[in-house]
């Protein structure tokens, strides 16, 4: 009998054992890799998002409820089978609970088709802007809370229509999908308001000489109103620069610029010749709000420099993963939950710096759009908002055909068409009949 | 030539054992970076034969590699076409190209013929890149599944992956090992060594040299097929300069003229490269500082470091029985003379 005992105490007491140590594994830590180019000509998107994420951390004391949190933070070189090899070294060999990246376009395609095989890691893509991330790749666990390079742009064609009542606008810009896929988002809120034409001028990649472009653009100012730089970087410099030195600032109106020209980086290279550039994004670093001047005036403390919209995506995409984790109690081990609690997340205007977000059904924010323009602040060069559209969802102003624009042929660097005339015609053959005879009634979209 | 011939066999028998163990005893971490310097090892290999056999340097043994990778993932996403038709359609493509082109570059010497590849590898990254109908730009192909073998599916089981690929890797290695030992690689070796005389001799220079280039693309396009099914995407930096150099870089470091150092000097590099980025955001100077050492120290690459500590030791052990002055460097390579 004396032996049976022993042998149930035993028991017990190692199966306590083994749910304290179960127990104990689950609650150890707290996981979160991320992942990002943090070497090489990309290094300002992983870095900015790293810094911003680090910053988030650091406000919750880079713990949860007591539990303490880990990063793993590896770079991709910006090369997606690196980053492939990544991901899964962060998954299987690091097990972490959360993955927080990438920032870079092709990147964040590679990202998307990775969550697809691997459905249990919840992961947050940082500052990447393909659209088909949240769209036509969308996959349950990957959630973006950023932006799509067309969501941050269709107002902008319909503002440089509507309220600047420009008819002809040229875009110059680096030949590769972002920019395509900026210059289509013009293009359809521009024709759709009004618009007559917009002409693409396309330029390599590394392209710093605009000779040959800027006399094309001065024989093409008796026809156009405006040109849009679409172009990021170095590119931009040079483009203004060269823009001065041919005169060209007395033949149009100032640059408009596409959403990523006059982030903060790049205002203090460009200094006084970006004074008065229009441009539009989700964030504006003159945001007044409670939120965007404590993010701010933080991000200066620790690292020196003020922050750009890239280190807004950090910053929020922890914040989003605390309340998914809040309203789970923290039980990071359910995946299944944890990624429902992260879609729904819905941040409030005193949580983010860049406003209020929400997420539609693809995980990608509704959220606001400014129109922002460079303006002189206390000495310093700052983008003010000089309209918002609020609630702007990925898919602009199809939010409620989104099959209609999801079935639409991708973007390339002449499609949709320039040209009024046959724009149109594409458009009624994928968007319907309805929705041509619904524009010209109102006369563009509804406000 | 110490080795009896069934001494070498066991050694080989036992070595291909091991290596088919490994997804039994090793973990998925462990299968996944074998499988990635495998295939990155196939298009080292199609670059250190080029300059071992040849005495060229390629700078568009990638684009032959993608190449491939890029027509399994246009036919099998966008047509649907069922396994195995995409990869031989892909490699055939790929030998084609390195048929057309090998017109182009194959009179070309030293430099020239650096510039010359280098020129046509940034041409097929330009189509990659600007393509965008058909190869999506930027963006690049997604969705590329594994097939299912012998009713296994290599997209789920990393193992099974991992035996398929070991299966073709051994191949080429056996392939491109027959061919250097062969009459043909003879040839080729001579003409590396004094073309004009293999050509007064009556040899058909340009049509060997022609051959051999054809080949090495072959072997690039194979590794290319994997490296498509195992990543699942590709896109332009698959055929970039970026990752040609690489390619260049992990020769060197291996040892460029042989084949072992072609196979080591992969894997150094992408497990170093994983290992300690996990570690330090500075680790690309810890590679550098290496690359640094091996060029001062061991300039024939790391299998020629090993190679010389190996004679060192048999010549300790073994005594007198050191290997003399000519034999290659080439542990896959039997001396004929």
């Amino acid at each position: 009998m004396k032996r049976k005992s022993w042998i149930i105490a035993i028991t017990v007491i190692l199966f306590f054992i083994g749910a304290i140590a179960g127990n104990a594994m689950a609650l150890d830590e707290i996981r979160i890799g991320t992942i990002g180019p943090t070497t090489g000509w990309a290094t300002i998107f992983g870095q900015g998002c790293l810094d911003g994420i680090k910053l988030a951390l650091g406000e919750y004391n880079n713990e949860f409820n007591g539990i303490p949190i880990k990063v793993f933070s590896e770079d991709t070189k910006a090369d997606v089978e690196v980053m492939r090899t990544k991901l899964d070294s962060l998954k299987n060999r690091d097990k972490v609970h959360l993955i927080i990246g990438p920032s870079l376009g092709h990147e964040g395609m590679a990202a998307v088709d990775w969550g697809a095989r691997n459905p249990e890691v919840p992961m947050l893509i940082g500052y990447s802007a393909p659209e088909d991330i949240t769209m036509r790749k969308a996959t349950n666990s990957v959630i973006r809370p950023g932006w799509t390079g067309a969501q941050v742009i269709f107002n902008f064609g319909q503002y440089s229509a509507k309220d600047l009542g420009y008819k002809k606008v040229i875009i110059v810009g680096q030949d590769y999908s972002y920019p395509w896929d900026q210059a289509a988002g013009f293009i359809r809120g521009f024709l759709e308001n009004g618009g007559e034409k917009v002409e693409r001028i396309w330029h390599p990649v590394e392209a710093v000489d605009f000779s040959s472009i800027m006399a094309k653009l001065i024989a093409m100012s008796k026809e156009y109103d405006a040109v849009l730089n679409n172009s990021g970087g170095a590119q931009v410099v040079a483009f203004f620069k060269q823009w001065k030195q041919f005169g060209l600032d007395k033949v149009y109106p100032q640059i408009l610029g596409q959403a990523n020209v006059p982030i903060v980086s790049m205002l203090s290279e460009l200094g006084d010749s970006a004074m008065g550039v229009y441009s539009s994004l989700h964030y504006y670093d003159g945001n007044p709000s409670g939120a965007n001047k404590k993010f701010r005036e933080s991000f200066k403390k620790k690292y020196g420099t003020y922050p750009d919209v890239i280190a807004v995506q950090g910053y929020d995409a922890v914040h989003v993963a605390f309340k998914a984790m809040k309203a789970i109690n923290g039980q990071v081990d359910d995946s299944k939950k944890f990624i429902a609690a992260l879609r729904q997340v819905k941040m409030s205007a005193d949580e983010s710096p860049r406003g209020p977000f929400y997420f539609d059904k693809f995980a990608n924010p509704v959220q606001n759009i400014y129109i922002k323009k460079v303006v002189k602040k206390e000495g310093r060069l700052m983008n003010e908002a000089v309209k918002t559209y609020t609630e702007v969802s990925q898919f602009g102003p199809y939010a409620d055909m989104a099959d209609k624009y999801m079935a639409a042929p991708a973007t390339t660097r002449d499609y949709p068409p320039g040209d009024k005339a046959s724009y149109f015609m594409e458009i009624e053959k994928h968007f319907g009949k309805d929705y041509v005879e619904k524009l010209k009634k109102n006369n563009g979209w509804v406000d | 030539m110490q080795f009896s011939n069934i001494s070498k066999i066991a050694v080989v028998l036992v070595s291909l054992a091991l290596l088919i163990a490994v997804p039994w005893i090793a973990s998925d971490y462990f299968v996944m970076m074998c499988i990635r310097v495998m295939y990155f090892g196939m298009l080292t290999l199609s670059l250190c034969f080029l300059a071992g056999e040849l005495g060229v340097v390629s700078l568009m043994q990638a684009s032959f590699f993608g190449i491939s990778g890029y027509f399994i993932a246009i036919m099998q996403t966008r047509y649907q076409i069922p396994f195995p038709i995409p990869p031989l359609v892909g490699i055939g493509v790929a030998v084609l190209f390195a048929a057309l082109t090998g017109l182009l570059v194959i009179r070309a010497r030293g430099i020239y013929f650096l510039m010359l590849t280098l020129v046509l590898g940034q041409l097929v990254w330009a189509l990659a890149s600007q393509w965008a109908s058909v190869t999506r730009g930027d963006s690049g192909i997604t969705d590329i599944f594994a097939p299912v073998i012998f009713g296994i599916s290599t997209e789920k089981s990393k193992g099974a992956f991992y035996l398929f690929e070991l299966f073709f890797f051994c191949a080429v290695i056996y392939f491109l090992a027959a061919l250097k030992r062969s009459p043909f690689g003879l040839m080729l070796r001579g003409i590396r060594d004094s073309e004009s005389r293999m050509a007064m001799l009556g040899y058909p220079v340009s049509l060997l040299r022609y051959m051999a280039f054809i080949f090495a693309a072959f072997v690039a396009s194979i590794g290319g097929v994997f490296f498509a099914y195992f990543t699942g995407l590709i896109n332009p930096h698959s055929v970039s300069l970026t990752t040609n150099v690489e390619t260049l870089l992990s020769g060197i470091l291996g040892g460029i003229q042989t084949l072992f150092g072609a196979i080591l000097g992969t894997a150094i590099l992408k497990i170093l490269d994983l290992v300690l980025s996990g570690i330090t955001q500075r680790y690309l100077l810890i590679m550098g500082v290496l690359f640094l050492i091996t060029i001062m120290f061991a300039p024939r690459g790391a299998a020629g470091a090993l190679k010389r500590l190996w004679d060192g030791f048999a010549s300790r052990t073994l005594g007198s029985g050191s290997p003399a002055g000519g034999v290659s460097d080439d542990p896959f390579y039997e001396d004929t003379k």
